[in-house]
């Protein structure tokens, strides 16, 4: 069952409970433990590295391995392999998990029929502060980088159908084609994903001007190049990539002008555990990590004009028709209600005329009621000129934009409850088209000289 | 001298491989021959090894290096005279080498006597010691060995118009098993050479011995019959001689012809060989401990035959589409090296005349288990010559110093069975027997004292392996078990060096005596025990508990 409002976005942790803790790991100079050490020293150089955050996901974490351990063997038979699973402070599950994996790849395999060539390594890291998706990557960069790896990827345990293929897509383009960054594509129904669609999509690609659709993901792959720098980057201390440092990362890889790519990788089943179901916490993951990366890279993108297509293997996108059981009704007065409440708010942090019309759609009746995407991307753009402006406190201010994309949301489930895939596609096309023809607007607007209200 | 007279002396030995005619021409007709070989004994004598495996020494017409016989008791005239065989013989055992000689059970030549009889009329008494059809659809589906040569496994014979069986080239046809006169004929071959003092067979092709209908006519048991009743004979009339077996299979094949230890004293493990190049290769041990994993026990009065390259190509039939490509891409990029199923090279070539690597893999051989061979010339790290047709490439004359043919022979270079390596890196000039006997680090050097080594120790022959499971798959670590000796042994297998902790917590108190050069390391104990290697370093450690 999809999470409400259809966002795909679901993280593998928890929510933070000891951020200072985290904060102060994430700054420590050694943060790799002498356990680890030791067992990478046993794994030496090699071709391929494939992390997982196992942390919360033991019940599934298990299945993660063998069909990494299978995409090792039927697809890299030749390659130096090792997967790095970082289990976060209880290292006995990630074991218990990975137990037995030796026991089905290998004793139940006849030798003449038996695939690698290689010992397929494991090994277990664990970190004594409380677990951040943040700390896991950055064990798993400094494992890549230690090894010399020179293809990675990370894939979630959540992700209940994980296959060796897919292991296989997000890798080959690194070993074969020289891509830093390898981002996944999902088949889709057409209400799932929706704050891809209508935000995190169409305004990276608009400002960064690289088309990655799943900027946000669980899966993805990067060289042992952009694992290097991503690593001696000093971000790590920062809060809004703690619990989505995936797209910080990917992010990093389009402002340095390393190679990118998108594969397809199917439809994506997964558990429901994490802070899926929260809009207000996924906001505050992926959202407040967008608007902060927009800051921390903003040498990067301030100049850039249109985006360019990059490569894809495999279709660009897939979407199903499936009926939605959203509760528009309830969406849409959450989104009154909202707009209501934080009026002040909005107030300092929309400009005056698109506070204006906020104003007048509210009034509207449900049934004539209409986003339109002018100024949704006015909007955002808004918002993104205000948080780098700090006019007000940016974790209050991303949270605020919550109800303004619940009224995105139910005016997106009217306008296409009959739409076909390909309508909707055209429709979402068109949407990026207006974050890129209003992106000067932005600029303007990031540059200008703001007196921050108190 | 307990040792010497132990009917398990196979257990024990180190086997040196070689062909009469690559090895030393006495009379300079460009040929090796058995006076030559005498001649050559104290350095054989020197080197260490204490039994030598002569390669098909018969009458031929040697379109097959020799497997293709045409009188199994006499000796080709280019060698010499069954008299210079005996001679040699008794050179040996004074030097207390033993002497193991060729069998080829399955097949003779096509000018056998035998098979001209048997095709001269299909009313010849000797017409049913082979196998005949008037069809070449019988025994339908069985492999072809020699893919490269052969399209069937029938041939048509002219003369008796009928196709004849056969396994391997088509002028080398099967004999009849099913014809027990065929068997009685052989055991009076092998009586023969018993006779003389041959301390045993190496038997040719094994598995292909007996042909039934819907079988793929490998490893039948009626094949397995025969090998025991030879070897009840060989009990009860000639203890202490030992039957060698040549079965390009899996162990767990392989194990059927030890039988409860009644069939063969010793078996080749072929898919161990090409696992050790693979290994090194990879740098990972994995093929290695799953080869090993795989290979079931045997008798107590069995051994296995190891080697690392030998007179045919390196084989690769023991090994799956994904290895072999990777052998090929990783030995044999060039396709001339390739043959039939394998590569035509020898050991140091393909270890690009790294002294280092050349160095591990003779430190495995003599130190898995089982007997090892040593094929000649690898111990001086002789080249090939990939362009000699066949697998004559590795069947170069044996280059004794610098001077003219290499010292193999007096003869005009033009008229040496062999042209000798000659090229910059290999050639005679740069390897050969005398100037690496003058060098005290030479490979020669080297492989005498790691010959020496073993030799002193039965724990390498006839000890239990374990293997220890430290987390850098760059390194193989085993400890071998005989009675009081106790062997730790930890192989590099990587190009670079590596750090590598042993739980070795069982030997808590032992101390390891590195025995190479007999020093000391500290005791081992309750903690996992560090070590460092250099690139492709091994140690070999005595553990002793004083």
């Amino acid at each position: 069952m999809p999470p409400p409002f259809g966002d795909h976005v679901v993280g593998s942790f928890r929510i933070l409970q000891f951020e200072s803790e985290v904060s102060r790991a994430l700054a420590e100079d050694t943060f790799l433990t002498d356990d680890l050490l030791r067992q990478l020293m046993g794994v030496g150089e090699v071709d391929l590295l494939v992390g997982i955050y196992s942390h919360s996901n033991t019940s599934t974490t298990s299945h993660t391995l063998r069909a990494i351990e299978r995409s090792f063997q039927q697809h890299f038979t030749r390659q130096r392999a090792v997967i790095v699973n970082t289990c976060g402070g209880d290292k006995d599950e990630g074991n218990a998990a990975a137990a037995g994996l030796s026991n089905v790849a290998e004793k139940n395999v006849r030798l003449a029929e038996s695939a690698s060539l290689r010992t397929v390594h494991q090994v277990t890291g664990d970190f004594s502060a409380p677990p951040s998706a943040a700390m896991a990557l950055r064990t798993i960069l400094a494992a890549a980088d230690l090894l010399r790896a020179r293809a990675c990827a990370v894939v979630s345990p959540a992700t209940t159908n994980l296959t060796p293929d897919w292991i296989a897509n997000l890798l080959r383009p690194i070993c074969q084609e020289n891509v830093d960054f390898v981002a996944p594509l999902y088949t889709r129904h057409k209400f799932q994903g929706l704050l891809a669609r209508n935000l995190l999509y169409p305004m990276s690609r608009a400002i960064f001007g690289c088309r990655i659709r799943e900027l946000y993901s669980d899966e993805w792959g990067f060289s042992g190049r952009l694992a290097a720098v991503c690593l001696s980057q000093d971000a790590w201390h920062e809060e809004p990539i703690w619990t989505r440092p995936e797209a910080w990362m990917a992010i990093s890889a389009l402002s340095s002008d390393f190679r990118y790519c998108q594969v397809f990788l199917g439809q994506k089943l997964q558990t429901t555990t994490g802070p899926g179901t929260d809009i207000v916490e996924v906001f505050r993951q992926t959202v407040g990590n967008l608007f902060w990366c927009l800051e921390s890279h903003q040498s990067a993108w301030l100049d850039g004009e249109r985006s360019e297509p990059g490569q894809t293997f495999g279709p660009d996108h897939e979407l199903t028709s499936e009926a939605s059981d959203l509760d528009r009704h309830r969406i849409f007065e959450m989104f009154r209600s909202g707009v209501t409440e934080l009026e002040p708010i909005l107030s300092s942090i929309l400009d005056p005329e698109t506070h204006a019309e906020i104003k007048s759609i509210v009034s509207l009746e449900e049934s004539k009621f209409k986003f339109r995407s002018d100024l949704w991307v006015r909007t955002l753009y808004d918002f993104v000129a205000s948080y780098h402006h700090a006019v007000i406190n940016r974790d209050h201010l991303v949270q605020a934009l919550v109800p303004l994309y619940r009224g995105v949301t139910f005016s997106f489930l009217v306008e296409h409850s009959d739409s076909s895939p390909a309508e909707m596609e055209a429709v979402s096309e068109g949407l990026c088209l207006e974050f890129e023809r209003q992106k000067p607007y932005l600029r303007e607007k990031w540059k200008a000289k703001v007196e921050v209200k108190s | 001298m307990a040792r010497q007279t132990d009917n398990l002396w196979y257990k024990d030995a180190v086997i040196y491989q070689l062909h009469v005619r690559t090895f030393c021409d006495s009379n300079a007709d460009g040929i090796g021959d058995f006076t030559g070989l005498t001649q050559r004994l104290d350095y054989l004598k020197d080197l260490g090894i204490t039994a030598i495996w002569l390669l098909p020494f018969y009458p031929s017409p040697l379109r097959d290096d020799g497997y293709d016989i045409t009188d199994y008791v006499s000796v080709h005239p280019s060698y010499g005279s069954l008299e210079d065989f005996q001679t040699f013989l008794t050179a040996a055992h004074n030097r207390g080498i033993r002497v193991i000689i060729e069998m080829v059970l399955n097949h003779t030549s096509d000018q056998h006597p035998w098979f001209k009889e048997a095709r001269s009329s299909r009313e010849n008494p000797k017409r049913d010691w082979y196998v005949w059809s008037q069809t070449d659809t019988r025994y339908e589906g069985v492999r072809i060995i020699f893919v490269d040569t052969e399209t069937s496994n029938w041939a048509w014979d002219p003369v008796s118009k009928s196709y004849y069986w056969h396994r391997f080239f088509s002028h080398q046809p099967d004999l009849n098993f099913d014809n027990p006169a065929v068997l009685e004929a052989l055991w009076e071959v092998m009586k023969f050479w018993l006779n003389l003092g041959v301390d045993g067979f190496r038997f040719d092709a094994i598995p292909y011995l007996v042909e039934r209908e819907g079988t793929p006519c490998e490893n039948l048991p009626e094949t397995h019959a025969i090998i025991r009743d030879l070897r009840k004979r060989l009990d009860l009339a000639y203890p202490g001689r030992m039957l060698l077996a040549e079965a390009n299979n899996w162990p767990v094949d392989i194990r059927a012809y030890f039988g409860d230890g009644d069939e063969f004293h010793a078996a080749f493990h072929f898919p161990l060989m090409p696992r050790m190049f693979m290994s090194v290769k990879l740098e990972d041990r994995k093929p290695i401990i799953d080869i090993l994993e795989q290979t079931p026990e045997i008798p107590n009065n069995c051994q296995w035959c190891i080697f690392l390259r030998n007179h045919d190509e390196l084989t690769l039939e023991m090994v799956n589409d994904i290895e072999r490509d990777y052998m090929y891409d990783e030995y044999a990029v060039d396709t001339t090296m390739r043959i039939n199923r394998g590569i035509r090279r020898r050991l140091a070539p393909m270890m690009d005349n790294d002294r280092r690597r050349i160095e591990l893999l003779n430190g495995l051989l003599m130190s898995m288990p089982g007997t090892p061979i040593v094929y000649y010339g690898d111990e001086i790290g002789m080249g090939d010559n990939i362009y000699l047709g066949d697998r004559n490439g590795v069947r170069t004359p044996m280059q004794w110093n610098g001077e003219t043919n290499a010292g193999f022979s007096t003869a005009d270079p033009e008229r040496l069975y062999s042209p000798v390596i000659s090229n910059a890196v290999y050639g005679s000039q740069v390897i050969n027997v005398d100037s690496q006997k003058r060098s005290e680090h030479s490979l020669l050097r080297w492989m005498k004292s790691l010959i020496r080594l073993r030799n002193s120790f039965q724990v390498f022959g006839r000890g239990s392996i374990r293997f220890l499971d430290p987390s850098n798959h760059r390194v193989l670590a085993y400890v071998r078990q005989f009675g009081e000796e106790t062997v730790l042994v930890v192989n590099n297998l990587s190009s670079s060096a590596q750090a590598v902790e042993l739980d070795v917590r069982r030997f808590k108190g032992y101390i390891p005596i590195e025995m190479f050069g007999r020093n000391l390391f500290p005791r081992l104990g309750d903690l996992p025990y560090l070590l460092t290697l250099g690139p492709y370093q091994f140690y070999w450690f005595q553990l002793r508990r004083i």
